[in-house]
Formats: structure tokens, C-alpha cells, sequence
């Protein structure tokens, strides 16, 4: 059974999308702040992190993302945004972009569901 | 000078007889006619006013004839003189007119003679007068003409917008201190050829004026990096100059610094930004919500829909609250809002706020104390205003307050102000909160605050509030322990 950590300091968002996942069979670990999403992300080894960029500053979810790159964690992240056009910041061109997949909130269910299987299977082809 | 207008004589001679048949045959002639004895008062005379002619005579006993004639010429050129003498010979005659006499008239005359001789004189003198008075226009308009240019360059060197004129050949004409600032430029050569030294925009914006007879005005912006001095912005406006042919002769080129405008657009289209997100959070949870309350697959019970649907009626009542006082900035910002100014009471206005967030009041199990002056504290505003700022504050108060914590309400008259304390044993804020807390949708997040939702413009809406009646709002804050803020309404409201 797959392990998913969902990562937002919007406590709706983390219920709703952690029930979702529930319900089709993934073990879920939710934190609503960076630094308790980096604590679960190290010591539980999650197969997949969901991830929402905007939480106390703009882009902690961003530098949150990199710092789960830079100890060398591998595993697929979807980032949720909500207004990445306009934060200023071009994921795009970033060669050090750290993220799998940016999904713009609100996402329906299946959608969420259909994203996370196609990372976990991409992962596990690798 | 009028040539109908009677002329003025005067005759200086010592010999009373020839003085009198003078003025006699002159007046008669319709001349007017002052007489000197000597030459002293001959002097005096013709110097105190202007006289079309003066007759001298050579030997007076007094002053020499000559002399009296230059004291003349000193401070009357344009009077015509003539020497009068009874020993006229050719050398006289020359020496006379030599030492400045007009002409000379040789005694004995006859009236015909000398009448003769003085309307060759007026012909002279109106030629005199002619010449001086061209001469003095001509003077006055180059004067003029100076006087316009030095005004005319100050004018537009203190102008703060840039102005550079440039001609066909592509040569800097005239350019002020403005436009070398904002072009960044250290100088402009004149007489050569300066496109180049232009931004490219601007360059290339001359180059189709000059190549392709461009007619119309452009105005487009442009970034200048100043070494150091960060960026500006500029707005420059190319004009073509015609010349009466309508050919094109140059283009003058007007720069503004948009520098502050361009920041202004910035902020707030970042605002903007800010309050999509602000608005998109709430639509994204109620949505997150309803899909699963939609979805069979999801097999929620009963206990969970309930949860799900009372969450999502709370974030959909945030984003209406949100809605509202984002109207409200607009309305303060816009000063749009239509103001009763009044007395009103603060006791009243307080215990409304404080009867509305009754429910949270008695759910927290808050204690809640008030104390006014004994007589009626009154504030002078508008009732609507009023109210908002208050109901902010005080639910603030509630909101962020911990179960069975309390809230106390103060207000005294003090000096001019009317002061206003309210303050809660809430969870206060830490000092690197405190700076930004009169920012729009700043909201403290920490673990007390985790589960509190919030529009984040309350107190940005309070703070405008208070300062559009030239007030204060200042605050004091210890994390963890509580929040006090002290408003100071001026007793006198300008406008009101």
C-alpha cells in the first residue's frame, strides 16, 4: 500500500483531499506547516508528497520542495498552486524546478486520484 | 514729435533790443518763444527743458556762445542750435558748426532769413527725432528679444520633464538638465549627430521619423538602468516639427519619469493577485467538499457530511465577509461613501459590537468588562464607520482569545482626543507579526491561529477608518498573552 504525504496549511484542503486518497486505498500522513511536512516526509519514507505552494509565505511550499530535494529524496511531488501565473515566480524555467507535476487547486477527485497513479507508476517503471 | 504741435524756441542773447524783435517775429510766425539774458540763464533754461531750436549768441559778456552750446549738446542733442553772430566771416561760420552749432545766423537778418533758416532746422531736428526714436525701438525690441530667450531657457531647464529638440540631421538643437537625467546621459554633444546616444526605443523611434517623414506624435515608455540608482521609468513622447512648407524639420522629444505610477501598478496588480488567491482558497475547499459529498464512490456517513457541509457553509460565509470588506476598502479607498457626521454614543455603539459576537462570547466563555467616563463619552463620526470599526476590533478580540480568557473596553477623554482601549488576553502576536499587522491579508499564522479563519482586511479596514477622521491606532502586544489596541479619535473632525 502506497504511502501519500499531504502537505497544506489549509485544514479543508488537507481533510478533503486526505479522504479522497483514503478512500482509494492510500495511507495518508497530513501536516499543515513546512516544517512538520519536512519532519513526516523524513521519517515515515512516503511514496508520494502532495504539496501546496502557498502556506504562511508565497512560495514555502516551493523552498519546502527543494529541501526535500537537496536530501536526496526521489519520490514524485505534486505541487497544488493556486494562482501560479501571478506569483511572480517561473516554475517553468527553473532548471532546479524540484516538482513532478503543478495541479491547480480546486481538483476534482478523480482527477487527484488519476495524477497520483500515473506518478506512483512512472516511479515504479523507473 | 507732432509736427503740428506749435515749436519751441529759445533765444539767449545779452542785446535786449534783438531779443525782443526775435519773440515778436517768432510768435507772429506761431512759434513759442523763451528769451535768456545772458549766458548763464540760457543754459539754465535750455537744459531744464526740451526746446525744438535755440538761437545763441556768440559774445555774450558771461559764457562764450560756443560753450553755451555744448552745455546744450551734453544733455539736449536733439535740439537744433544755431550760433548768432555779428561778425560773420567764412572761419566763424566753419568753427561754429565745426564745434556742434546746426548752422549759424549772421546779424543783421531779416525775419524772412531767420524764419528760413529755422524751418531748415525743424526739418532737421523732426530727422533727428526720427532716427532716435528707430534707434530706441530697435534696442528695446533686441532687449526684448534677449529678455524672451534667458526666460524661455530658465523656463524649461527647471521643467522636471526632460525636453530635447532634434533636427533633421539628427542633431541635438536644444536640450534642458531634465532629459540628460533621465536618459541617463552624462552630456550631449551639440552640432553632431546624437541618436546613438539615446535609449534604443527612443533611437529607433527618430530613425522612422527621420527616414520614413513619421507625422504622427508617438508616446510609448521605456526602462533606463542608472548606473547604480536602480531603474527608472520614462515616458517620452516624439512630436515631428514642421516647417511652413510642411516638410519635417526635427522632432522634439518630451520625457516624463513614470517611475512612481509604474509602482503604484505594480502594487496593485499584485493586490489584485493577493485577492484572487484570497477569494480562490474558500472556492477551492467548498468545491474539495462538495465533490466528495457528490461522489457515491466516496461512501461517507452521515456524521462526516454533516462535518463536510458545515465547513463548507463556513468558508462560503468567510468568502461573503471577505467580499464585504473588500468593498468596504474600496468604498474608504474611493472615498466614495456618503458621511453623516454625528455625536455618537460609545457605550452604545460598543455594547452593539459586543451583543453581536455574543455567541462566540458565551462559546469561548470570555468575561468581558467595559468601563466609560461617568458622563457620556461621544465620538464624532459616522455611524456606519463607527460600527465597522468597533464590530472589527471587538470579534478581533473574541476571535483570537483563548476559552475563558477576557476582554476589556476603556475610554476616557483625554487632551483633544477621545481615547479608546481595547484589549483581550487573546494569543497576541510575536514581535515579527506586530510589523505587519495593518498589511491587507496579513493574518498570523501559528499554532493558536491554526483553525481561526479570517479575511485578513479587518484591520486594514479599522486603520483606514480611524485615519480618514485624522486618528490614530497604535497597539501593544505580548505573544501568547494577549493584544491591546488604543484609538484616538480628535475631539474636533475637519470636514465633518
Amino acid at each position: 500500500m502506497a504511502t501519500i504525504v499531504v502537505i497544506d496549511d489549509d485544514s479543508d484542503i488537507l481533510d478533503a483531499s486526505s479522504l479522497v486518497l483514503k478512500v482509494h486505498g492510500f495511507e495518508v500522513i497530513t501536516a499543515n506547516n513546512p516544517d512538520d511536512g519536512f519532519r513526516v516526509v523524513k521519517e515515515n519514507s512516503p511514496d508520494l508528497i502532495i504539496l501546496d505552494v502557498m502556506m504562511n509565505e508565497p512560495d514555502d511550499g516551493f523552498y519546502l520542495a527543494q529541501k526535500i530535494r537537496k536530501e536526496g529524496i526521489k519520490i514524485p511531488i505534486i505541487m497544488y498552486t493556486s494562482i501560479s501565473q501571478t506569483l511572480g515566480i517561473d516554475f517553468g524555467a527553473n532548471i532546479l524546478t524540484p516538482v513532478d507535476e503543478f495541479v491547480e487547486k480546486p481538483i476534482s477527485p478523480d482527477e487527484l486520484i488519476s495524477k497520483v497513479k500515473k506518478h506512483l507508476n512512472a516511479k515504479a517503471v523507473k | 514729435m507732432n509736427s503740428l504741435e506749435p515749436k519751441r524756441v529759445i533765444v539767449i542773447d545779452d542785446e535786449e533790443a534783438l531779443r525782443h524783435a526775435v519773440k515778436r517775429i517768432l510768435e507772429i510766425e506761431g512759434f513759442i518763444v523763451k528769451v535768456a539774458v545772458n549766458g548763464t540763464e540760457g543754459i539754465k533754461l535750455a537744459t531744464e527743458e526740451d526746446y525744438d531750436l535755440a538761437i545763441i549768441d556768440l559774445k555774450m559778456p558771461d559764457i562764450n556762445g560756443i560753450d553755451v552750446l555744448k552745455e546744450i549738446r551734453k544733455s539736449k542733442p536733439n535740439t537744433i542750435c544755431y550760433i548768432a553772430t555779428a561778425f560773420a566771416s567764412y572761419d566763424s561760420a566753419i568753427e561754429s558748426t565745426k564745434l556742434g552749432a546746426d548752422g549759424y545766423i549772421l546779424k543783421p537778418f531779416t525775419p524772412e532769413e531767420l524764419i528760413s533758416q529755422l524751418y531748415k532746422g525743424i526739418e532737421k531736428r523732426n530727422i533727428l527725432l526720427e532716427t532716435e526714436r528707430l534707434r530706441k525701438e530697435r534696442e528695446e525690441s533686441l532687449l526684448e528679444v534677449a529678455f524672451e530667450r534667458t526666460r524661455l531657457k530658465t523656463i524649461i531647464n527647471s521643467l522636471k520633464d526632460g525636453v530635447v529638440v532634434i533636427n533633421i540631421h539628427g542633431e541635438a538643437v536644444y536640450f534642458n538638465t531634465a532629459a540628460l537625467m533621465l536618459m541617463n546621459l552624462e552630456y550631449l554633444p551639440l552640432g553632431i549627430p546624437v541618436v546613438e546616444h539615446f535609449p534604443n526605443e527612443i533611437a529607433s523611434l527618430l530613425n522612422s521619423h527621420f527616414l520614413n517623414g513619421e507625422n504622427q506624435e508617438n508616446t510609448f515608455s521605456a526602462e533606463i538602468n542608472r548606473n547604480g540608482e536602480g531603474k527608472l521609468f520614462i515616458e517620452a513622447t516624439l512630436s515631428p516639427i514642421k516647417q511652413q512648407n510642411n516638410t519635417l524639420a526635427g522632432v522634439a522629444v518630451i520625457l516624463r519619469n513614470i517611475t512612481e505610477y509604474k509602482r503604484l501598478e505594480l502594487a496593485k496588480s499584485q493586490f489584485v493577485s493577493m485577492v484572487a488567491h484570497e477569494l480562490k482558497a474558500p472556492i477551492a475547499a467548498t468545491i474539495g467538499f462538495l465533490e466528495i459529498l457528490n461522489n457515491p464512490e466516496m461512501k461517507i456517513d452521515d456524521a462526516q457530511r454533516f462535518d463536510f457541509q458545515t465547513r463548507s457553509h463556513s468558508r462560503l460565509k468567510s468568502l461573503l465577509s471577505m467580499v464585504n470588506d473588500l468593498l468596504d476598502i474600496s468604498r474608504l479607498e474611493m472615498n466614495k461613501s456618503i458621511r453623516e457626521i454625528r455625536e455618537l454614543p460609545l457605550n452604545e455603539i460598543i455594547s452593539e459590537a459586543l451583543l453581536l459576537c455574543q455567541a462566540d462570547i458565551k462559546k469561548k466563555n470570555l468575561k468581558v468588562k467595559t468601563n466609560y467616563s461617568p458622563h457620556g463619552i461621544t465620538v464624532k463620526a459616522d455611524l456606519h464607520e463607527v460600527s465597522r470599526l468597533f464590530l472589527n476590533l471587538i470579534n478581533n478580540a473574541v476571535k483570537y482569545n483563548k476559552d475563558g480568557g477576557s476582554i476589556s473596553v476603556t475610554a476616557e477623554e483625554k487632551n483633544q482626543f477621545t481615547v479608546v482601549k481595547v484589549s483581550d488576553t487573546g494569543i497576541g502576536l510575536k514581535p515579527e507579526e506586530q510589523a505587519k499587522l495593518f498589511v491587507e491579508y496579513f493574518r498570523a499564522k501559528n499554532e493558536y491561529t491554526k483553525q481561526i479563519h479570517g479575511t485578513g482586511l479587518g484591520l486594514s479596514i479599522v486603520k483606514r477608518i480611524i485615519e480618514s477622521y485624522d486618528g490614530k491606532i497604535e497597539f501593544k502586544s505580548i505573544y501568547g498573552e494577549g493584544t491591546e489596541f488604543i484609538l484616538y479619535f480628535p475631539a474636533v473632525v475637519i470636514g465633518g
